[in-house]
């Protein structure tokens, strides 16, 4: 029998985040050892009254795609990827692996070359999602590789993720409508200010974020959520950021990322592990070293850091910035093939100003 | 490590089968049970410069659909499928699952309106293959639920799997290209004659062929293979057949099939068990109770009835007939939703007759 926390999950992604209606066209991308989840979501999506289509990724395609690939195959553009972009109403994505670290040895030129030329097709998917034609949501499924990456058991790892995903609570769809009106009042003052300035150690660093909004990440479009961010002006941030956590992207992890900016622009980057990948990575395209988001988590069910973004950037007391691409339904205007969400611990005397006037101190917000 | 043999039947699939060439879409469809000749078969169209798409479906996923989905749901064809049908240059079918009975308690209701809706694809997907726009090959991955319905072992299946590929062999490629010399003869001296009969016990059939292009099956499109076929006329076929072996389609199965044909259509239909499965598929489009198929298995070193079509209709020594739509490339033009294949042995004492002559007998052809 399935863990029937999946079937609660399921309900959460498909009924909250997706909302899936009658005849919507629903895609399920997803890992193989996901299938306990995706077989309940299919389900759900069916009794929903949509039309479930699912993509299953199979362990070591896509290393077998980097260890053979050349380059019109690295360079191409599937027109069914294309097709699938173009018509469906919902997106699910269903992480999960065998191996969070097999990508590790290939060649950041190749990624960088798949990165470039799926950029356009990105940009429709944005695009779509901001014309609210396209709605979607990731989610992890507690698989062991990501377990161990967290240094927990599977059984462990399972109880984390759920407990994240608030499908411990009686009610988790009602759990997250709480938190929807919660964060709506932090994103409606935050819509009035003009600089924000941030403050820790080894970090100072300012940006404008007037006229640009604040979006409320309530969990429909990431299981779990919990953070509110904006795309800050692309040419007003400035200063030094220290990033607590290692940061991860592609499979890959960077120690100890400090990044510099003048007029927007990283114009230096440094790390204590894996710096050629985060430059190489910076250079994937002009868009790449300016940033497209910054963010405050606030899930606080979360305070473990896992190495997996869609967990980290949501620690309750963290900030987190990403470069490459921006969300335009923030206001941000960034364009890039890329997105790399790298997360600071602010629990341990971080401060947050809003034009002048603190904000967010060790890990809270001091509004209200 | 992995069995080496699935690297070798990725590429017999990859290079003989479908011939895949640099820039060729390649859709590869299967279980996830297959994982191990899926990722083979990505592999060697990388290595060869195509772009391959996977397509894996999950155990028990098609019976959610039959027991969650309404009518709206049932008739839905998804604009990605349709698109994929229009674009996809090559396409590598696997089959397997973790239950090959996980179907049978379903509606069959149900599976026809499915059918009906999926007609249009499945038509679309025949003559762009026709036209020579897009290959397709079917093969069958060694799973346990296979070799249960064949009553081996899994390891006994593997090899009775991958022998009938003839991946035993130095060269299979080589080996598939002399089956494909040894048929062509054969459908050269059928593609002259008019009328086929075919007497067997409990089976007197004719049928007019006249015109209609005998098919060697050589390995292009199923993995294994051997088999020569063509449409007959549709309105010609006249008689009884019985089937020696039970005829399944989608997880289902009729046994003692006994169809008697008038003009073409199939008159009377019974079974010794599931007549009301087999009545239900017979009505579930116009084309469903006309020949869109005859054929000759000739794959000898498949011996073994196994429940499975792919393999079951290879049998060297028998033929088979499917209800419902022809193989365009025949020239036949039946259309329909169903192409049912139902297999009968010749080995003992079955006779072919092609305008008067003899031509087959106990299993061999005698010309």
């Amino acid at each position: 029998m399935t863990d029937p926390r999946y079937k609660k999950l399921a309900k959460v992604l498909v009924e909250y985040c997706l909302d899936v209606q009658k005849n919507d066209l629903v895609l399920v991308r997803a890992g193989l050892a996901a299938s306990p989840l995706v077989g309940e979501v299919y389900r759900e999506i069916l009794e929903a009254g949509g039309h479930p289509t699912t993509r299953v990724a199979l362990p070591g395609t896509t290393e077998l795609f980097y260890g053979n690939a050349k380059k019109h195959q690295l360079e191409f553009v599937s027109p069914i990827a294309e097709c699938e972009v173009e018509s469906v109403d919902k997106l699910l994505a269903i992480r999960a692996t065998e191996n969070t670290k097999a990508l590790t040895n290939v060649e950041p030129e190749k990624q960088k070359a798949v990165a470039q030329a799926q950029a356009p097709l990105r940009q429709k998917y944005q695009d779509r999602v901001a014309a609210k034609e396209l709605e979607w949501c990731v989610t992890q499924f507690p698989c062991n590789a990501s377990a161990q990456d967290a240094e927990m058991s599977l059984e462990e790892y399972e109880d984390f993720v759920l407990r994240a995903c608030l499908v411990h609570k009686k009610d988790p769809v009602a759990a997250w409508k709480g938190i929807r009106r919660k964060q709506a009042k932090y994103c409606r003052y935050l819509n009035d200010v003009k600089k924000l300035r941030i403050v820790k150690s080894g970090t100072d660093i300012t940006m404008k974020v007037a006229g640009r909004k604040w979006i409320n990440s309530d969990g429909r479009h990431n299981m779990p959520s919990g953070e509110i961010f904006t795309g800050p002006i692309e040419n007003s941030v400035e200063g030094k950021i220290a990033f607590t956590f290692p940061a991860c992207y592609g499979g890959r992890e960077v120690h100890d990322v400090v990044l510099t900016f003048k007029n927007g622009r990283v114009v230096k980057a440094t790390a204590s592990k894996g710096q050629d990948f985060l430059h190489a990575m910076l250079d994937t395209d002009k868009g790449a070293k300016f940033v497209g988001e910054i963010a405050v988590g606030t899930n606080y069910a979360v305070e473990k850091f896992t190495k997996n973004t869609l967990f980290d950037e949501k620690i309750g007391g963290t900030i987190h910035m990403a470069v490459g691409s921006s969300y335009p339904e923030s206001g941000g205007l960034n364009k890039s093939g890329i997105h790399w969400d790298m997360v600071a611990d602010m629990r341990d005397g971080g401060k947050i100003y809003a034009d002048g006037k603190i904000i967010y101190k060790d890990g809270q917000f001091k509004l209200g | 490590m992995r069995d080496p043999r699935y690297a070798k039947l990725a590429g017999v699939l990859v290079n003989y089968s479908v011939a895949v060439k640099k820039g060729d879409l390649v859709e590869i469809a299967g279980g996830a049970v297959a994982e191990p000749l899926l990722s083979e078969i990505y592999r060697e169209v990388l290595r060869v410069g195509g772009h391959p798409f996977l397509r894996v479906s999950l155990p028990g996923m098609a019976e959610t659909f039959y027991r969650t989905a309404k009518q709206h749901q049932l008739k839905y064809i998804s604009p990605v499928a349709k698109f994929e049908t229009d674009h996809v240059d090559k396409f590598i079918s696997i089959w397997g699952g973790e239950n090959t009975k996980a179907m049978a308690g379903v509606d069959p209701k149900k599976q026809a309106t499915r059918s009906k809706a999926t007609s249009g694809l499945f038509m679309r997907f025949m003559e762009r293959e026709a036209a020579g726009e897009l290959l397709w090959v079917g093969t069958q991955f060694p799973c346990n639920a296979s070799a249960q319905d064949a009553e081996m072992s899994l390891e006994d299946y593997e090899n009775f799997v991958l022998e009938a590929c003839m991946l035993n062999k130095k060269d299979p490629i080589a080996a598939w290209k002399r089956v494909h010399n040894k048929q062509e003869k054969i459908c050269k001296q059928l593609n002259e004659r008019k009328k086929i009969r075919v007497v067997a016990e409990g089976t007197d059939l004719t049928m007019n062929v006249e015109g209609r292009k005998w098919i060697n099956c050589d390995g292009g499109a199923n993995m294994p293979d051997g088999e020569i076929f063509t449409g007959p006329i549709e309105d010609s076929v006249e008689g009884t057949v019985s089937f020696s072996f039970p005829g399944f389609y989608s997880g289902k199965e009729a046994e003692g099939i006994r169809l008697t044909f008038k003009k073409g259509k199939v008159v009377k239909a019974t079974a010794s068990k599931n007549e009301d499965f087999l009545n239900a598929m017979l009505d579930s489009d116009e084309g469903v109770r006309r020949v869109g198929e005859f054929a000759i298995g000739t794959n000898y070193s498949i011996q073994k009835f196994t429940k499975n079509t792919l393999f079951d209709e290879k049998i060297g020594g028998t033929f088979h007939m499917a209800l419902g739509a022809s193989l365009p490339e025949s020239g036949g033009v039946n259309q329909s939703g169903v192409h049912w294949d139902i297999v009968n042995d010749m080995r003992d004492g079955g006779k072919i007759y092609a305008d008067g002559k003899i031509i087959y007998k106990d299993g061999k052809f005698t010309i």
